[in-house]
């Protein structure tokens, strides 16, 4: 049913053989055909580049003012690539592997190994734009390790990795507009697909400024839209990060792959009060050097310095005494939640943990902890307003990534033909659970050196209809987009579009965080819907549709979370297992652990919109010839 | 959209204006220096001056030549200054209702802010000075049996007479005391602002450089004011 | 807490704006300033009014969207602090704070506190990038680049483009911004082919695009939340100077 055109061959040729086979756009056909790009994040902003590089015409779309805002500019720690320079053992297997098996075993083989092979050529290419990698004296690049390796992988930019490649390709984007190849769209919102004959052909956009609608017509419709993580009001995402685009191109056809999986980082500082608008994350590095603890005693209100060894629980180094408190990202979560509801939570809200560097700094001198993690402390410190050099940390999980996204095939394109999707927005390379360091790999992977392929594969194999943007296709998406701003408008409630999304920000975290239940999907599907019928009858807009109007443009994006927070939900209740993010209190060990299903569920789930707004599951099976399918264990 | 308000046309690139400013600031910075320098020669008796000054004139071909290059540098110096100034006028036609310097690494002062008052002040200032002295009794096309002296058998205008006459004025005395002041700013920043602009700054040497900066400017000004006031109050 | 402000508001770029002045009863020491912003917005939707306009997005200091002149500081009173850091533990019980939006004329006004800051994108545009197409690259490790240059070369890089330097400049001066890219890349081999053409051609879009000229106050240095030093212009006019000689 869903083909996911894996191309034939022993595993590591596979990517081989589809680039000596596929078709090719003679280079002066390739001006001939315009391709969307929407997002100028990491996939988006190299992909962008890249096709104008190769001659096509590029139309850029982005809803911040400038390309260079794309929320892949907050990544910290770094990206992996198996270049194996620090000589211990790396190679584009164990890179392979150790993405596989970090996924827990649910994403593609194929797509995951073409992954590990094409990472080493992006380090390559952002050190030829000027990408500022940390080096080390002898002038040549520096590693270090992250989180699910036994090796040094992972290049970095001090902090701000993410910040740095992203510049890359904005620059690489620049010169492309520079040279007339790119025309750029920002503060432009995606609101619609437009199909015409079976196939992705424009888009809908509404100019931020002004409120217009245009109509944006190509041979190709690329989603760089980014992930879904805003689904729980609360998270490390930036605060225009919205799933609208996948959305609206998911009613017009394109399957939503996983939604389930949604990744919940350990590392984040606590909520503070009602008014929080976002988590902020701190590098997972932190746990290296810091303990996790709770008191023992619930009741217990003392200062943490003046709570002595004994009534602290070091719930971590306990349950697991080989791993401690480098449990990975899913398993260190799901324990804070643990302690929280057990009401040994600290601080105000009694939603945090702590994180205590006083042994570390005993051992080793602040000095030792300052040059470690010094702008992570200063950087806690401006926020909370408290010195973790002298009171231990408050820690909390906040959600993070969406590893789910629209289906893709290997070619990474949807179920509507000519729609491709990139990076975050799509489903593929991360199985249940992303490992560190491999977000930015995976979306300049598909970016920079995927697409290329694989979309003048798409163009020269398909005859592409002669219509314009007076299509009734068009006219029909318009219409539908400006109807419901309309209506938006035209409720004018008593609830703030806020409140409506921080109300189901709670559904999502309380019934589809962390830990699920059938019961408490059941209750979360339930309530879910009964907030959006709520949201449509009660939602205060403020202003009008011709200007600048950001709540405006919330409003929509809340009333689309509304509809994918259930299908994250179903998606969870039919997932009868515990895997990765994905974590259901049925399917677990005696000792708490996380219990997969292989026998049933070694499939991609995903589910089709029908047009009376239900939802149908299909599935892809996952077959494994490469890699041995075990349980993670860091007991 | 670029904005119509851009300039064009000579010397229009903000780095040129800023070097050509920067090179006549210093070359300038270094006349008043000598300028200043010369003028303490007062304290050593009317003499002493005027023979400095006939030194000056007596050099011919080449005090003119530098004459009409301190004119260029003035010329430039002023035209770049105030194309600048009118351009950041334009760069920010709405004003803020509140402004605060951040402090720290920032060089923002009441002397940085006000270059442009200063230097047209100095400007006007330069007029006045050069028809007082220059072109006063005794001056080019100006003469004047009375501003003539014999010194060792030299004759010789006699400025010395006619700085004195001038600086028992209380207006002027003062007034030139004040425009020293402003010179005084003017320098404060200039002479840093010039380093800068000239990319001649490196990390270690922009606080150094400020101070000295500062130094020079406070010096200038008071060799300057030195003279005028010990007239005025007859110490010499 | 509470808190008084008065808050610019202009509906538009060619419509004038005036001052608005609002009370937020529930402010809270542990809130950002753009959430006690969300706060007064949230009370003004209920109250039927339109809500104040501004900038955000990442909320965590590195996108550089938010930016407003908070009493008179691009960014407010705390260094190398983006407003979306800035936290209401450092006003008072009944503070007065006035908030402005970025002034200069190549940054025009949009709506209220957001400007439009394209600008900085066409100064990009012309030419801070390295020239060289996707698959070109040879080994990352060919090259090797001393640790100082590389680790001088990042600090330049961190630029958020927020436009704090163009706003605190008493000129209205790019040139912080502009000095940062060209700095960035001149100091990497990678970006030595095309020095002079980048600093020609990004210094005359600066200028372009109406900007004020540098006039060394070094006020940008102290707002920009990266603490970006000025030492960037002066390298900008080595490599101009240097470009104009050729």
């Amino acid at each position: 049913m869903l083909d996911s055109k894996i191309p034939a061959g022993p595993l590591k040729e596979k990517w081989d053989n589809y680039k000596n086979s596929c078709k090719l756009v003679n280079p002066a056909n390739k001006r001939k055909h315009t391709v969307l790009v929407v997002g100028t994040g990491l996939a988006g902003g190299s992909a962008a580049a890249t096709l104008a590089e190769l001659g096509y015409n590029v139309k850029s779309f982005c809803i911040q003012d400038s390309p260079r805002r794309a929320h892949s500019i907050a990544a910290q720690g770094g990206i992996n690539a198996a270049k194996n320079y620090p000589n211990d053992g790396d190679s584009v297997w164990r890179l392979f592997y150790d993405t596989i098996k970090g996924g827990d075993y649910r994403s593609r083989e194929a797509n995951v190994y073409r992954l590990a092979q094409v990472a080493n050529n992006i380090i390559d290419q952002a050190v030829a734009q000027g990408v500022p990698f940390a080096r080390e004296y002898g002038g040549l690049l520096d590693n270090r390790s992250f989180g699910g390796a036994q090796v040094s992988r992972t290049f970095y930019a001090r902090g701000q990795t993410g910040q740095q490649l992203l510049l890359g390709a904005y620059q690489a984007m620049s010169r492309q507009i520079h040279a007339g190849n790119i025309e750029m769209f920002s503060r432009r919102e995606m609101l619609d697909l437009v199909n015409i004959n079976g196939k992705a052909r424009g888009i809908i956009t509404r100019n931020l400024v002004t409120g217009e609608m245009e109509r944006h017509i190509g041979d190709a419709v690329l989603l760089c839209t980014g992930g879904y993580a805003n689904a729980y009001y609360l998270s490390t995402n930036a605060k225009n990060s919205n799933v609208t685009a996948a959305w609206r191109a998911h009613k017009r056809g394109a399957y939503f792959a996983n939604p389930c999986y949604t990744q919940i980082h350990p590392t984040c500082i606590p909520v503070s009060g009602d008014y929080q608008s976002k988590l902020t994350l701190m590098s997972e590095s932190l746990r290296n050097d810091g303990r996790v603890w709770v008191p023992k005693d619930p009741s217990d209100e003392r200062k943490p310095r003046d709570i002595p060894e004994e009534d602290r629980d070091y719930y971590l180094e306990r349950r697991y005494p080989s791993f401690g408190n480098l449990v990975p990202r899913d398993v260190a979560s799901r324990n804070a939640k643990n302690v929280a509801d057990e009401g040994r939570g600290v601080g105000e809200t009694k939603l945090a943990v702590y994180l205590d560097f006083a042994d570390a700094i005993n051992r080793l001198g602040k000095d030792t902890i300052e040059a470690r993690y010094g702008n992570l402390f200063e950087m806690y410190e401006r926020i909370t307003g408290e010195n973790p050099y002298e009171m231990p940390m408050r820690i909390f999980p906040a959600v993070h990534y969406a590893m789910g996204g629209l289906w893709v095939d290997y070619e990474l394109q949807s179920t509507v033909p000519g729609l491709f999707v990139l990076g975050e927005a799509n489903f593929s390379d991360h199985g249940a659970n992303r490992l560190g360091a491999s977000a930015l790999m995976q979306g300049l992977s598909d970016g920079y050196f995927v697409i290329p392929y694989t979309l003048g594969n798409y163009i020269a194999g398909t005859s592409i209809d002669a219509v314009d943007t007076g299509h009734p296709a068009f006219a029909e998406a318009e219409d539908a987009a400006t109807r419901r701003i309309d209506q938006l408008l035209a409720i004018q409630g008593n609830k703030t579009i806020v409140e409506f999304h921080r109300e189901l920000g709670k559904i999502m975290w309380d019934e589809v965080g962390m830990s699920r239940t059938k019961e408490g999907l059941l209750r979360g599907i339930e309530q879910i819907s009964a907030l959006r019928d709520e949201f449509w009858q009660n939602v205060l807009v403020p202003g009008e549709p011709t200007h600048f109007n950001k709540y405006l443009e919330f409003a929509g994006r809340v009333a689309d979370f509304l509809e994918l927070g259930e299908l994250v939900a179903r998606d969870a209740l039919e997932r009868e297992e515990s895997c990765g993010g994905h974590f259901r209190e049925e399917y677990q060990s005696p000792e708490g652990e996380a219990m997969r299903n292989d026998e049933d569920f070694t499939h991609v789930a995903a589910w089709e919109h029908s047009g009376d707004g239900s939802h149908v599951r299909h599935t892809e099976d996952l077959e494994f010839e490469n890699v041995q399918l075990t349980t993670r264990s860091y007991k | 959209m670029s904005s119509s308000s851009a300039e064009s046309g000579w010397l229009s690139s903000p780095i040129l204006k800023k070097v050509v400013t920067g090179v006549t600031g210093l070359g300038l910075t270094l006349f008043v220096l000598g300028h200043m320098i010369g003028n303490l020669t007062m304290f050593s008796g009317p003499d002493a001056y005027n023979q400095y000054a006939h030194f000056l004139v007596s050099l011919g071909p080449l005090f003119y030549a530098v004459e009409i290059g301190l004119l260029a540098f003035f010329v430039f110096h002023i035209i770049t200054g105030i194309r600048i100034a009118m351009g950041n006028r334009r760069a920010r036609r709405s004003r803020y209702a509140v402004r605060r310097t951040a402090g720290g690494p920032s060089r923002q002062t009441v002397a940085s802010r006000s270059m442009i008052i200063t230097g047209l002040l100095l400007m006007a200032f330069l007029v006045i000075h050069l028809l007082s002295f220059k072109f006063g009794p005794g001056g080019p096309g100006n003469a004047n049996a009375a501003y003539f002296t014999t010194v060792d058998g030299v004759g010789m205008r006699d400025l010395a007479k006619l700085v004195h006459e001038k600086f028992q004025t209380p207006w002027y005395t003062f007034g030139y005391t004040i425009i020293m002041l402003l010179l005084m700013l003017h320098l404060r920043h200039g002479v840093w602002s010039a380093l800068q602009s000239l990319g001649a700054m490196r990390p270690s040497l922009t606080p150094v450089v400020y101070t000295i900066g500062g130094l020079l400017g406070a010096g200038i000004a008071a060799g300057f004011i030195v003279m005028p006031l010990a007239i005025y109050f007859g110490f010499i | 807490m509470i808190i008084t402000l008065k808050v610019w508001r202009q509906e538009g770029p060619d419509v004038p704006g005036r001052f608005e002045t609002y009370k937020v009863p529930d402010a809270n020491p542990h809130m950002s300033f753009l959430e006690m912003l969300d706060v007064l917005n949230e009370q003004l939707i209920k109250e039927g009014k339109d809500p104040v306009e501004f900038d955000y997005d990442c909320r965590e200091g590195i996108c550089g969207s938010c930016g407003v002149v908070i009493d008179g500081q691009a960014h407010g009173p705390q260094r190398r602090t983006a407003c979306c850091q800035l936290h209401m533990r450092h006003y008072r019980d009944g503070d007065t704070i006035v908030i402005e939006p970025w002034r200069a004329e190549g940054f025009p006004v949009i709506r209220d506190l957001v400007v439009d800051r394209t600008a900085f994108d066409r100064i990009v545009e012309a030419g801070g990038y390295v020239s060289v197409n996707t698959g070109a690259a040879p080994d990352a490790n060919s090259i090797p680049v001393p640790k100082d240059d590389a680790d001088l070369s990042m600090d330049y890089a961190t630029c958020i483009g927020c436009g704090a330097c163009v706003a605190a400049c008493p000129n209205a001066s790019a040139s912080l911004f502009t000095a940062a890219k060209i700095s960035h890349l001149a100091l990497l081999p990678q970006g030595d082919p095309e020095r002079e053409r980048r600093a020609r051609s990004m210094v005359d879009q600066m200028a372009t695009e109406g900007f004020g000229d540098c006039s060394n106050h070094a006020e940008c240095e102290a707002v920009c939340p990266k603490g970006i030093s000025i030492d960037a212009i002066a390298r900008m006019r080595r490599e101009y100077m240097r470009a104009v000689r050729r």
